[in-house]
Formats: structure tokens, C-alpha cells, sequence
């Protein structure tokens, strides 16, 4: 009888033996290599910038490389599975599920004329991301260059910025950057501030679709955006449409919190979907993370102070966030919190025994969700909908 | 201000025997030791902590972790407190996995309903020795201990740490010195056409708490030299000069243990004959520095074993069995060339 799978012992390894030295024991660029680009970079050769898909950040994507870094910026088009499994199968198996998108990504940014990319650095794994993925695609065979802002972070604000921006533009002009690197800073607190308002709102409206519509010409206006004035501009035309959709919003609608991790818990691509299917369902949402709220006006020891029966340190890039936020809408009454994260991702994992006790605490229920790239779509909405018919039903009985 | 004493009472510090105490430890030891407090280790891995570990632990832990989290457990009503530092990551290429920025939280929560008491201190690098001091002076100072015999204590601990870390190394050295006087016997010997015997070197690439915990790795540690392999530590290699050799493979990679690791690697390489990653089941820096290592290290045959708390013995010694056979059939002439 054949044995059930558990029991099958299972010994992940793999072995490498390849006796030559193909390849130079680094993943720094060989220097032939990055001579050369050195010397088309000199000469400002490389000019075609992407970032990866995240969440809806692309409009200050955009201007930040055509306003700070005088550089044409290819928009990348709807996912596609096929790049995806290019991203799963170039990246090891059990690094984080970002990682794997991110990688998909830059292999079809690459594929569609990109020579510039754009990867962020930050406290965990992701500090590492920009120089691993460089190192695997250059293995794949392509040409370009990566302005890694995991580079130079230890050189200061300064430093950083003269090793980071003279990468792509040996030109780049420095007072005039930072002018419009404020504007970037605005332009991602409009954005946030409108998709606020859009997930508390958007469940309500009378007529379907409204809010998405004006969600989509909201993102055009801010992607033609050439200076600080035109993005105030196009924030105000667009709240001002958002105001202006007629909802019926009952007294006290079924609200959840979303916290989780700065990729999966944002990205629709990554969560597939968690905004739109809680906003289908009549619920108001709410979600204090985001990059306003994670760098711009991130404020960690203070932000700590809010959640101090429960945090002695900082626990992680933004775990802090996650449980001030979930203690948050604990304390306001919010019907429950889903904390979202990718498959494997530390800082968050460490999150969840605090969050099981915050749970506890106030009698609010947590929905944990862990993504990976097989995550299935139906899977997601019976567990969504179980979620919300248990909220509905308890706070039917508390009525 | 008057900082509170509010540890003072704590006489019987408990140390987890996991994670960064096989980095730490003796610092950690000698420094209560030195203040004058008991310190109770708690015993090495077994199948039953390891269990409670894995009962207590969220699903999705590392087994490392939840091993980490079994070892707390078998510490309560064992002392006054349980000592779980914080070692952040704020240091862009010194850091640690965020694991051991969230562990003294992680511990308090998970512990909340049986009062575990725990002391801590933050440390911010590691590598510096006044940011580590003042850590563990201001962690004194909440036990109640005076600045000067917090001082005292730190430097003997720091020292403790010091000579420890270096007589390991020496050993590594040691090991490293007589595989080459081996093979070069061998060498000679087979050049003068008599039966050579040649020494086979793996170097075993792993988190300390990993290689130097028994239950964790004794499997591959002990089918390695059941087949006669000398074994080299990569984590017990000098410290100082595997960090700095580290920037040579990568200018991003933030922490701080996998940097001394891969430094090991590029020292040890031309020396040993082949090399052995081990790592904990779903380890995060590993999951992306193995690849890394897999990728662009050749030269030397590579196996990539991750242990979890189902793999049992039997089928990672077929592992180590065969890799160790494709290393030997290459000494005797290969696959390539001659």
C-alpha cells in the first residue's frame, strides 16, 4: 500500500557540481561587465527606467523618473501568469512570494525595452533583493542597470543619494531633484489619502462601478502630472469626484482593518484582489499602512508607544505597524482585521503571537491570510466570506 | 531621573540553549556570572522540546525557532527570568534575521498567561564593542548592579567571548593546516606511484545554532565522518577576516552571520574538497544566500541540505552518502579531464 504523502520522508536538497570555474565567486557584476556599463551609464546611454508592479504607486513611479531622474519610464502592462512562473522558476523555492513577482517582473520590463531598473532596499530581505535579482538576470542573459537603493544606505543621506542617482544620470541635477522629490513625497500622500477614502466608500456606493471609474481617471490625471501644482490640482479634481458619488452607507457597516506586510497586504496583484473583494462585499475598509504612513511620517519609537502592552521593541521593518494599527481598530470597535502576508515572510510571522493576544484582548477576530504563488482565487473568497458572515452574524447578536 | 531597578530581585537568570546563544553564549554566561546572578542553560535539544517548541510556535516558524521557543518553555519555573536580548537590524550589513529583533517579543507574548518574567537589552551592532557594552550596562543597572562592576563584568565577558571565538578559529586553522599536509603526503605519494590516500575536506555551512546543536545536525555532522571526511566549521572560522572577505561576493547582503559565512567560504575553498549548506527549514537569509552560494560558487561540489523537523536520519545520510561518493570518484580521477 502506498504510504500517505506526510509520511513519505521527504529530504529537500540539491546538489551543485560543476568543477570549472565558470563563473566569478561573487554576484557583484564581473568587472568587464560593469566597466562597461559604467561607460554607457557616463554617458547617459541607459534611459528607459521601470519599477515593479506595486499596489498603485505607479503614477509617483513615474514622475519620480521623469522629474528627478530625467529618465523615459516604460509603465508596465496588466500581470500575466506567464511572467510570473518566468519569476517562480528563475528564484529559489522558499524565498519570500514578492521576491518571485518582482523578479517576473523585471524580466518583462526587460523583455519590453527597459534598460533602467528600479529596486527598493529596506530592513529584511528586501535589502537584498535588488542584488540577488541583478545577479540572477544578468545570469539570464540580460543587459542593464539596476539603481539599487540598498546601495550606499551606509554612506548617509548624502552619499546615498550622489552613489544612487549618478547610477542612472551622470547628469542628474541635484537642487532641482530635490524639488521634485518633495513633489513625489506629495504626490504619494494624495494617493494614499484617495485610496482611503476609496476603501472606506467604495462598498457603498448606489450605482456599481462609480467609484472604480473615477478611481481609474483619479490614477490618469496623477500619471500626466509635470510639478507639485498639477498633482494638488489633480488631487483636488479627484476628491472632489469621489465626494460627489451618491452612497447609501448604513449607520454602522461591518468594518475591517488591514495590516500585514508592506507588499501583500497592499498589492492587488499579490492578494489578489483583498481590496475589491471587501469592498463587493459592503464593507468598510480600512488600512493604515501604507507608504505615507511607513515612511514618510514614520515615526517608530512614538508609533510604539500606542501599542506598548504589547511591544518592547521595534519588531520588525513593520510589524510595529501592523500591531499599533490592529490595537487601533481593536480599540475603535472595528468588526475584525485581516492580516495579510507573504508565505514565509519573518517579521510578520513574529507578528502573529502578539496579534493572537491583542485578539484575546479585545474579543476582535483575526483573519490570518499567507500567500504564495499557488494561493487560489477561490480559495481566498470561501475564506473571505466565512470571515464576513461571522462578523455579520456576532455583531447581529451584539445589536 | 533615577532608573528603575525593577530586575534587581532576578537571581537566576534561564539562557535558552538556541539561536544566538552558540554565538553568544559565553558572553551572555559570564556576564550574569559576573554580577554576581545564577545562570541556568537550559539542557540540549531533544525530542521533547523540540515538540513543545513546534506546539507553542506559530506554523510558519523556522524550525530553528520553534526550537528556540521549546528551550524558553523548558526554562519556566526553572529561574526568575529568561534572558532574550534584541538584536536589531538597524546596521544595513551587520544585521541579523529580523527573528532576533522580534524574539524577546515574540517570547513575552507567547509566554503572557504563564508570567514569564524576561529580561533584555537592545543591542544596536554587534560588531561594536561600546554598543554592545552599553546594552548590557544598562540592562545591569535595571538589575540593580552599580556602573563600575557592570563595567567589570562586561569586559570579562567580552573577553570570555573573545578567547572562545578565537580558540575555535585556532581550531578551524588547525583542521584546515592538516588537510593540506594530508593531501600534499598523498600528492607525493601517488606521484611515486604508491596507494595514496587522500584527505577529504568539507567545509559545513550553517548558522551556528544549527552545526553546534546536536539534535539539528548530528545527522549530517556524523555521516560526514562516518565516511571518513574531516569536517571544517565555516561559522567557527575567524570572525573578523570571513566578514571582511564577505564584500568581495556581495556589497547588500545585511547580515551579519551569512557574511561571516560566505567570507569562510572564499577563504576556505582552495583548501577543502567540497562544501556542505545546512540550513533550517524555511530559513530566511538562507533561502536567499544558499541560492546565491549554488550559483556562483564553483569549482567545489555543493549540497544544499535543509533539515525540518519530519526529515528524518535515514534520508539525509543517503544524501551525504552519495555526495560524499561523487567527491572521493573525483579525487580518483573524475568525471573531467585527468
Amino acid at each position: 500500500m502506498a504510504k500517505p504523502q506526510a509520511l513519505i520522508e521527504q529530504v529537500r536538497s540539491s546538489v551543485a557540481v560543476e568543477f570549472e570555474r565558470r563563473h566569478a565567486p561573487t554576484l557583484i557584476a564581473d568587472r568587464k561587465a560593469a566597466k562597461a556599463a559604467r561607460h554607457k551609464a557616463k554617458h547617459h546611454k541607459y534611459t528607459k527606467a521601470a519599477f515593479f508592479r506595486y499596489c498603485y504607486y505607479d503614477p509617483a513611479f513615474k514622475f519620480f523618473c521623469e522629474q528627478v531622474l530625467d529618465v523615459d519610464y516604460l509603465p508596465l502592462p496588466e500581470a500575466t501568469r506567464a511572467y510570473g512562473e518566468v519569476g517562480v522558476q528563475n528564484s529559489s523555492d522558499y524565498v519570500c512570494t514578492p521576491f518571485k513577482h518582482i523578479l517576473g517582473d523585471f524580466a518583462e520590463a526587460l523583455d519590453l525595452g527597459a534598460d533602467i531598473l528600479v529596486q527598493f532596499g529596506g530592513p529584511c530581505r528586501l535589502g537584498y533583493y535588488g542584488e540577488l535579482q541583478e545577479s540572477i538576470l544578468r545570469d539570464m542573459g540580460y543587459d542593464f542597470i539596476m539603481l539599487n537603493f540598498a546601495h550606499g544606505i551606509q554612506l548617509g543621506y548624502l552619499g546615498w543619494a550622489k552613489e544612487v542617482l549618478k547610477t542612472v544620470n551622470p547628469n542628474v541635477d541635484v537642487p532641482h531633484g530635490v524639488v521634485k522629490l518633495k513633489a513625489v513625497a506629495k504626490m504619494i500622500e494624495h494617493l494614499d489619502t484617495l485610496r482611503d477614502y476609496y476603501l472606506a466608500n467604495a462598498g457603498f456606493e448606489v450605482e456599481r462601478g462609480v467609484f472604480d471609474a473615477a478611481w481609474v481617471s483619479a490614477m490618469d490625471a496623477m500619471r500626466t502630472c509635470l510639478d507639485e501644482r498639477d498633482i494638488n490640482q489633480a488631487y483636488r479634481e479627484a476628491m472632489a469626484a469621489f465626494r460627489a458619488i451618491p452612497l447609501h452607507k448604513p449607520a454602522d457597516p461591518i468594518r475591517i482593518g488591514v495590516v500585514g506586510e508592506m507588499f501583500t497586504a497592499i498589492d492587488g496583484r499579490s492578494n489578489l484582489d483583498l481590496d475589491q473583494k471587501l469592498i463587493r462585499m459592503g464593507v468598510e475598509v480600512h488600512r493604515m499602512l501604507n507608504f505615507t504612513n511607513r515612511y514618510l511620517r514614520y515615526n517608530e519609537p512614538n508609533l510604539r508607544v500606542g501599542a506598548k502592552d504589547y511591544l518592547t521593541y521595534d519588531m520588525g521593518p513593520t510589524s510595529t505597524l501592523t500591531v499599533a494599527a490592529a490595537r487601533k481598530y481593536a480599540a475603535e470597535g472595528f468588526d475584525g482585521v485581516i492580516h495579510a502576508k507573504s508565505a514565509g515572510c519573518t517579521p510578520e510571522i513574529d507578528c502573529i503571537p502578539v496579534l493572537q493576544k491583542v485578539s484575546e484582548d479585545y474579543h476582535m477576530p483575526i483573519l490570518y491570510l499567507t500567500y504564495d504563488s499557488q494561493t487560489s482565487d477561490t480559495g481566498l473568497d470561501t475564506r473571505l466570506e466565512a470571515f464576513y458572515d461571522m462578523l455579520a452574524m456576532k455583531k447581529e447578536k451584539n445589536k | 531621573m533615577l532608573q528603575a531597578t525593577d530586575w534587581a530581585d532576578v537571581k537566576v537568570v534561564g539562557i535558552p540553549r538556541a539561536l544566538l546563544f552558540y554565538r553568544f553564549g559565553v558572553l551572555w554566561t559570564t556576564f550574569f556570572e559576573s554580577i554576581g546572578r545564577t545562570v541556568v542553560v537550559s539542557d540540549p535539544t531533544d525530542k521533547a522540546i523540540a515538540d513543545e517548541g513546534d506546539h507553542l510556535s506559530v506554523d510558519e516558524c523556522c524550525l530553528a525557532s520553534k526550537v528556540f521557543v521549546g528551550h524558553v518553555e523548558s526554562l519556566v519555573g526553572r529561574c526568575d527570568a529568561v534572558f532574550v536580548p534584541c538584536y536589531p537590524t538597524g546596521e544595513p550589513r551587520t544585521g541579523f534575521c529580523t527573528k532576533f529583533q522580534s524574539a524577546t517579543d515574540m517570547v513575552r507574548n507567547t509566554f503572557r498567561d504563564q508570567k514569564l518574567r524576561v529580561i533584555s537589552c537592545e543591542v544596536s551592532n554587534a560588531r561594536k564593542m561600546k554598543d554592545v557594552r552599553r546594552a548590557f550596562e544598562s540592562m545591569a543597572q535595571r538589575m540593580g548592579v552599580g556602573p563600575k562592576d557592570a563595567r567589570a563584568a562586561f569586559k570579562a565577558a567580552w573577553d570570555a567571548q573573545r578567547a572562545h571565538d578565537d580558540a575555535l578559529a585556532d581550531a578551524q586553522e588547525r583542521t584546515l593546516r592538516r588537510i593540506d599536509e594530508e593531501r600534499k603526503a598523498a600528492k607525493a605519494a601517488a606521484a611515486a606511484g604508491e596507494d595514496a590516500r587522500f584527505p577529504l575536506g568539507i567545509l559545513v555551512v550553517a548558522h551556528p545554532y544549527i552545526t553546534h546543536d546536536p539534535y539539528l545536525s548530528s545527522a549530517v555532522i556524523d555521516s560526514l565522518t562516518d565516511m571518513g571526511a574531516t569536517v571544517v566549521y565555516a561559522d567557527a572560522m575567524d570572525h573578523e577576516r570571513s566578514y571582511k572577505k564577505s564584500f568581495d561576493f556581495s556589497g547588500t547582503m545585511p547580515w551579519l552571520i551569512n557574511r561571516e559565512l560566505i567570507g569562510a567560504i572564499l577563504l576556505a575553498q582552495d583548501r577543502i574538497d567540497g562544501i556542505v549548506l545546512i540550513s533550517a527549514f524555511p530559513c530566511g537569509p538562507d533561502s536567499m544566500t544558499d541560492d546565491a552560494i549554488m550559483r556562483c560558487i564553483q569549482g567545489t561540489p555543493i549540497l544544499n541540505l535543509m533539515i525540518d523537523a519530519q526529515s528524518g536520519t535515514a534520508g539525509v545520510e543517503t544524501r551525504v552518502e552519495s555526495f560524499v561518493d561523487i567527491l572521493r570518484f573525483q579525487q580518483k580521477g573524475g568525471y573531467v579531464h585527468g
